[in-house]
């Protein structure tokens, strides 16, 4: 569904002293990220995958950030975000459940799956919980089909799941943003 | 949990006991052939864990998800019918997998364990060559792109523009050529490349040194999907140790070796995450994502080999294919022309080597399956994933992600090569992942979720698949509820029969496959459609009697 837009023509985009991209951030990619594409553009993706890893999701104010840093207009920078569905460009919970509908999770017992989280949580999918701790959606393929059903939370994936086990599962400790994809090291 | 230990005891002590459960006997699906292997108690080659990890790894696994196949399964079901022609297994050498090792013993390959097994001796050899000699080797071998269209490798690199050198071997054209790895699997259905990037990842990158250099390219980058953090995470780690070990950047491939061509030759390599998009899986789109735009795909011609990423020529192939280059240069062309089969078709391109087979589904025991192209489905059902989940019957498959269109219960002897489309009116092989469904899957509701997925990932650049993925999602939703009239199911296959590049109304395949998955499925499970729609009452003013001549 990258294709809906909506018409944020005269938006008041709300603002913040301090940056979303900050320099030690930037002096990163500049020596790392930056040299390995043509274009400044390039490192569009990684660029986006690294802010929303550190914020959670990506403020209008991050998205001009950006722009800025790459030499892109915020228009640029607007459209490749819209189009990813991983990019969030509203708030979203702390943690992110994502369950598995595809072909082979569906008919191995995803709907009981979405419904025990759905019940444990008190959201629907698409929600996010009061408190801001948790966001629930489905997704397609998580490309685990031979341990369906499936979920991901956060980056962790989560196999072979029964309704049981997946409520279980969310007790589980977040793991921590050790991981840095999209830079070596 | 228990009873799996103490069946497995008792096979340890012998056969006969093993054989004792009248459960266990009892013949499922397709009885005679099953038993056959089932009887099987010859050990098979197990290179990889001992009996004791094979016990926990079953106790722990299996019960929870399938309970009522357990009882009648036999606990050790290492089915050594089948063996590959290679004898061994290739793509999987140092991945533990059914039914040749326990899957329990599975870990990261680190390089020191690659190069210990015999890791980058196949570049070692491809830099000895003169880098069109290894591309004419390829060639030779006639591998096929196992992302899904089959297209033959060694001529894909032959479309580049030829390099012109002087006499010192110093290139005329010193732009740069791009090779991008299609690592973006997100196919329903498909999951065999993430089974080599989870555990021998430097098998991947030696395939991409070996590309590289018989394409004198010297950027590398591979597209994996956005989902595949832990997959990322693995081979980014691996890439660092590859740097570290001399085999990209710096001095040249293998710690600045001289190559057949002259001095050494250096490759960058880099992971380049997506970001949940499934289309960037086209090869146009992929550039488009690396470019950092939205992953539209492109108006071909002029095609990726000519003019690809950054508007530079560009090789893009799937993880998969990369993986058995260093087997092809290693033992030559003329030995994997010796495995999979040849085409039945005259003139037809053959489906040499193996192929990573993923079975999902109601299966007993679905995973990633290494087997020569050509294996029936009933044999990678049957034997490999030990028959049908609760002894139920076979129905249909997918034939190889979900856009390849469905196999339907006739069809379960169907050969696994790149034949079959031709053969059971599917669009092809595909990724060979197949997802299997027994006899209590409605149809119906698996053809709403398939048109579902491909509404989803519709980029909405053309017409035809933007809006005619939505009409389908939603025609299909109306059957599967109840309110469907057979008007609907007609209407169904037209506008499916109409969008897609082959009847040339779109860009790219997307629709192609929403529109085999949707009409496949239709036209062969005609009658369940049927039984859910309502008839189509045509109201007719009529007369009838003695009235009826005014």
């Amino acid at each position: 569904m990258a294709w809906i837009t909506k018409n944020s023509a005269g938006m008041k985009i709300e603002k913040r002293s301090e940056p979303y991209l900050s320099e030690t951030l930037k002096a990163r990619f500049r020596s790392e990220i930056l040299p390995r594409y043509e274009t400044s553009m390039g490192a569009l993706l990684p660029t986006l995958h690294a802010v929303q890893h550190e914020h959670g999701w990506l403020p209008h104010q991050a998205l001009m950030e950006i722009a800025d840093f790459l030499s892109l207009t915020p228009a640029e920078v607007i459209d490749t975000a819209s189009f990813y569905e991983e990019y969030w460009l509203r708030p979203k919970g702390k943690r992110l459940i994502a369950v598995c509908r595809s072909i082979a999770c569906e008919f191995c017992g995803q709907p009981e799956i979405t419904e025990a989280i759905k019940a444990r949580l008190g959201i629907d999918v698409g929600e996010t919980t009061d408190d801001g701790e948790w966001t629930l959606v489905e997704v397609e393929c998580l490309g685990s089909c031979d341990s369906a059903p499936v979920m991901l939370v956060d980056e962790k994936l989560h196999e072979w799941l029964t309704p049981a086990e997946a409520v279980k599962r969310l007790d589980e400790k977040p793991i921590g943003s050790a991981s840095s994809h999209g830079l070596h090291g | 949990m228990n009873k799996s230990a103490s069946q497995l005891g008792s096979r340890k002590a012998g056969k006969e006991s093993s054989r004792g459960t009248p459960a266990r006997d009892a013949p499922i699906g397709n009885g005679p052939r099953l038993a056959r292997v089932r009887i099987s108690v010859s050990r098979p080659r197990l290179s990889h864990g001992t009996l004791e990890t094979r016990k926990k790894h079953r106790g722990a696994r299996r019960v929870r998800l399938i309970p009522d196949a357990r009882k009648a399964r036999p606990t050790l079901g290492t089915a050594m019918s089948y063996t590959l022609k290679a004898g061994q297994p290739i793509l999987t050498k140092r991945i533990p997998c059914w039914p040749f090792a326990d899957p329990k013993g599975r870990h990261v390959v680190s390089y020191d364990e690659y190069v210990r097994s015999g890791g980058y001796e196949g570049l070692r050899k491809a830099l000895s060559m003169k880098p069109d000699s290894v591309t004419e080797e390829v060639k030779k071998s006639v591998l096929r792109g196992r992302g899904g269209a089959g297209f033959p490798t060694g001529l894909k690199w032959t479309f580049l523009p030829k390099l012109t050198t002087d006499e010192s071997g110093v290139e005329a054209d010193p732009g740069a050529r791009y090779l991008a790895i299609n690592a973006d699997e997100s196919e329903p259905g498909t999951f065999k490349d993430r089974l080599l990037m989870d555990f021998d990842p430097h098998l991947v990158l030696e395939g991409i040194a070996i590309c590289c250099y018989a394409c004198r390219i010297r950027t590398a980058f591979i597209f994996i999907r956005g989902e595949y953090h832990h997959q990322a995470h693995v081979l980014e780690t691996a890439i660092k140790e590859a740097y570290e070990n001399g085999i990209f950047g710096g001095k040249g491939l293998l710690g600045g070796t001289a190559t057949g061509r002259g001095g050494p030759f250096a490759v960058e390599c880099h992971v380049h995450r997506g970001a949940g998009a499934y289309i960037c899986g086209e090869e146009t789109a992929l550039l488009e994502a690396l470019e950092g735009k939205r992953g539209w795909p492109r108006i071909k011609p002029p095609f990726p080999a000519i003019k690809g990423l950054f508007g530079r020529p560009t090789i893009i192939n799937n993880v998969e294919t990369v993986a058995h280059l260093p087997s092809i240069v290693e033992h030559g062309s003329e030995w994997f022309t010796r495995q999979g089969v040849a085409s039945t078709f005259p003139n037809g391109m053959a489906s040499y080597g193996t192929k990573l087979m993923g079975v999902s589904g109601h299966v007993n025991r679905p995973g990633c399956y290494e087997c020569d192209l050509g294996i029936p489905l009933r044999t990678l059902v049957e034997e490999h994933c030990q028959g049908m989940r609760g002894g139920k019957k076979f129905k249909g498959a997918i034939a190889g992600g979900i856009s390849m269109g469905i196999l339907g219960p006739d069809q379960y002897e169907a050969e696994m090569d790149f034949d079959i489309g031709r053969k059971h009116n599917v669009l092809g092989l595909g990724t060979a992942c197949p997802t299997v469904f027994d006899q209590d899957t409605d149809m119906v509701a698996v053809a709403r979720n398939i048109a579902r997925f491909f509404k989803h990932e519709s980029c909405g650049q053309c017409t035809p698949c933007r809006e005619g993925s939505g009409w389908l999602y939603q025609l299909l939703g109306r059957i599967e509820e109840g309110h469907g009239r057979t008007k609907d199911l007609d209407l169904t296959l037209e506008i499916a029969t109409s969008m897609g590049s082959m009847p040339g109304t779109t860009i790219c395949g997307l629709a192609d496959g929403n529109n085999w998955a949707v009409r496949t499925i239709i036209n062969k499970y005609r009658a369940e459609f049927e039984a859910r729609v309502r008839p189509t009452f045509v109201p007719i003013r009529m007369t009838v009697g003695a009235m009826a001549k005014g």
